[in-house]
């Protein structure tokens, strides 16, 4: 993929959007939260809503733990929420753990109930009504289908067939149609963006994102289902220098994305990230 | 360095090669990555299939691949010598006519597919009318599959002739026509040889040469909407969309319809000191002397006021399930604030494929109906001329499940301001 340089202004452009759209969120909602991973892209949004809220976030960020993330993740998460005050809410399945669902198993029921049913039962008790995600068009051709404001019903399906209108930036307004509302701040973003962005505001990156004996981590997901990539890459100008030159795509290490054809539009379409 | 960022449109009549066009422009630039190349390959084996090759690049969405229709709208990037291109892709079946206008609304520019062997056909037309009523002005003309006219001259001019006082009549004058074949690669991204009868370039280099981004509006007199009003450290902050023109610490501006004046006393960004700001920032804002600051106000400086409007005609698209009658009351989303406002009249409906006026003051708008109306807010509202303020210009109606309409704003009538 051809890429380009940016320069400051770029970056600023991209920014302003994205602190409108947090806004709107904060101001049409009652009863917001932020979904965390600690990877790149969440950990850009998470600053965004800080600058946002001039300083401190106002609403709940919500990280999922499947109980078999990267060490580093946890460690990652739990120094962040320390040093940039904000409430954080652990979501897991615990119900589902207990039973040992696994990836090893079956990598689509793992998910959905690790990820996505931990995600329902908390929207259960707490009743959100819109949730801030970091996802990006360019990140996989389902989530380019995506919308800035994109509502899930009571079953957290998201209709990628009957979509509601998007019109400038008159975002949809929250209805008792449906259960909750996605929000996409970071969408127009491409993976390189959100690398150029995190240089300039120096925020800190997870480790695992850097070479280790001659492996890195392009995209962070649970241990068992994420496979390095061969990289020196040691600093965010070596990551932006291989993503310049590479034609491969950012998710390549991701089994769920993989899989059977079409695995992540039905993950997608019962109500994943 | 930085690339001027387009963001184009692709509309036109079912299978006349929208998809496919998007896939070859894509493709030739090297937008697309290996993975998704071999991705798509292996698809089409198991399918048996050459033929759409380029279109199921786009066509994520397993309906979309097996149906070969494009569902929803998707936006993928690609560069040229010049800019950043941004495509939306259109469905063009009549059913998705929500999702090409959720599509045109991000548009700078649209590019009009035409298929040579077909010819302008309904949603030709009906496309380039909407994208037209959206308040899009910048338009390209692709007259794709010349491989099955031959590439002869005789069957272009014939669509020439047939398009531009179509296109005219929108208020499109002269826009570049420029024949292709998406499936074979001919005079996409290089001149072709195909065609030496015609004169112009290639569609990338036609693009590029015409289209403009849109430029910044600071010159404009100053337009913000307030979104919110933060309390934060015992200070109330206002925070607003700048949209266009510039303000600066120490001035005295307006809220309106409110019709107070306060004085800016500090622009607030988190992590930056700024003394202004101008169009497309979102900032906070200490003002002085301000009674009360509200999600939905428009800002601005005295001596160019926001105009407060008794009355407003406007352009408006319905879209499916929404009926509209004389008389009705509507919610009407503009900038951030939101208000009722009545229909005071219907002046006309346009038919969308014919572009003929159907009716002159006719009771009823339908679903898929284009029209004139004329609209009076029951509350004092601020509402701008498209032309002079776009993001203060268009709208959208609130049905009972969102966004049911969507509207330009083309005349104004003023209220009497206190």
């Amino acid at each position: 993929m051809s890429r380009h340089n940016v320069n400051d202004e770029y970056l600023e452009g991209l920014e302003k959007k994205s602190i409108a759209i947090i806004r709107e969120a904060k101001a049409q909602f009652s009863n917001p939260a932020a979904l965390w991973s600690t990877g790149k892209d969440s950990t850009a949004t998470l600053w965004l809503c800080k600058k946002a809220f001039f300083g401190k976030v106002p609403f709940p960020i919500i990280h999922i733990d499947t109980g078999r993330k990267f060490p580093e993740i946890y460690e990652f998460r739990n120094r962040l929420a320390r040093e940039w005050d904000f409430h954080l809410i652990i979501a897991r399945n615990e119900e589902a753990m207990k039973k040992g669902v696994s990836a090893e198993k079956d990598r689509f029921e793992c998910c959905t109930l690790l990820k996505t049913q931990a995600l329902k039962n908390l929207l259960e008790k707490e009743k959100f009504d819109a949730l801030i995600l970091a996802i990006r068009r360019d990140e996989h051709g389902i989530r380019a289908k995506e919308r800035y404001y994109s509502p899930r019903d009571e079953d957290f399906k998201w209709n990628y067939e009957d979509q509601p209108a998007e019109m400038w930036d008159l975002y949809v307004k929250p209805s008792e149609d449906f259960s909750h509302m996605r929000v996409h701040p970071i969408l127009h973003w491409t993976e390189l963006n959100v690398w150029q962005y995190t240089k300039r505001e120096k925020l800190p990156v997870n480790p695992l994102y850097f070479a280790n004996n001659g492996k890195r981590y392009r995209s962070l997901g649970c241990q068992p289902c994420t496979v390095p990539i061969t990289s020196n890459a040691q600093t965010i100008d070596e990551i932006v220098k291989e993503l310049e030159t590479s034609r491969i795509p950012e998710r390549a290490g991701r089994a769920q994305d993989k899989e059977k054809a079409y695995m992540m539009q039905k993950l997608r379409s019962l109500g994943y990230m | 360095m930085t690339f001027p960022k387009i963001n184009l449109v692709v509309i036109g009549h079912k299978d006349h090669g929208k998809s496919t066009l998007i896939g070859r422009l894509l493709y030739d630039s090297n937008a697309i990555s290996e993975q998704k190349l071999q991705e798509v390959e292996a698809e089409l084996k198991k399918a048996g299939d050459e033929g759409f090759r380029f279109a199921f690049l786009l066509d994520t969405l397993e309906e979309e691949r097996r149906g070969r229709l494009t569902i929803d709208i998707m936006q993928t990037p690609f560069r040229t010598e010049k800019h950043l291109y941004t495509i939306i892709d259109c469905p063009g079946h009549r059913e998705f006519m929500k999702k090409m206008f959720t599509g045109a609304s991000q548009a700078d520019a649209a590019l009009l597919v035409v298929s040579a062997k077909e010819g302008i056909q309904d949603q030709t037309k009906q496309h380039a009318f909407l994208v037209r009523t959206l308040g899009i002005q910048q338009l390209i003309i692709a007259v794709n599959k010349m491989d099955e006219a031959n590439y002869e001259e005789v069957r272009f001019k014939e669509i020439c002739n047939d398009l531009v006082p179509i296109l005219s009549s929108l208020g499109y004058r002269n826009p570049p026509i420029v024949p292709l074949s998406a499936l074979k690669g001919e005079n996409v991204f290089k001149k072709t040889r195909k065609m030496p009868w015609y004169r112009g370039s290639s569609l990338i280099e036609t693009l590029d040469r015409t289209v403009r981004p849109l430029a910044p509006p600071i010159d404009k007199p100053l337009r913000a909407c307030v979104q919110d009003v933060y309390e934060i450290d015992g200070k109330k902050i206002v925070v607003c969309k700048i949209l266009t023109g510039i303000l600066e610490e120490g001035e005295v501006v307006n809220f309106d319809p409110s019709g107070q004046a306060g004085l800016v006393m500090k622009i607030e960004m988190f992590g930056k000191e700024i003394e202004k700001a101008g169009s497309g920032d979102s900032v906070g804002l200490i003002v002085n002397e301000l009674r009360e600051a509200k999600r939905g106000q428009v800002i601005s400086h005295p001596q160019n006021r926001a105009k407060v409007v008794r009355s407003f005609v406007s352009d408006i698209v319905l879209f499916s399930g929404f009926q509209l009658r004389n008389n009705d009351v509507l919610v009407i989303r503009c900038g951030t604030a939101e208000n009722e406002c009545k229909v005071q009249g219907i002046l006309e409906r346009i038919d969308p494929i014919n572009l003929t006026l159907d009716a002159k003051s006719p009771e009823v708008l339908n679903s898929g109906d284009v029209g004139r109306i004329l609209f009076s807010p029951l509350k004092p509202m601020c509402v701008e001329k498209y032309s002079e303020f776009p993001e203060l210009g268009r709208f959208v109606v609130e049905g009972k499940s969102g966004t049911a309409a969507a509207g330009i704003v083309l005349e104004t009538e003023t209220a009497e301001v206190n």
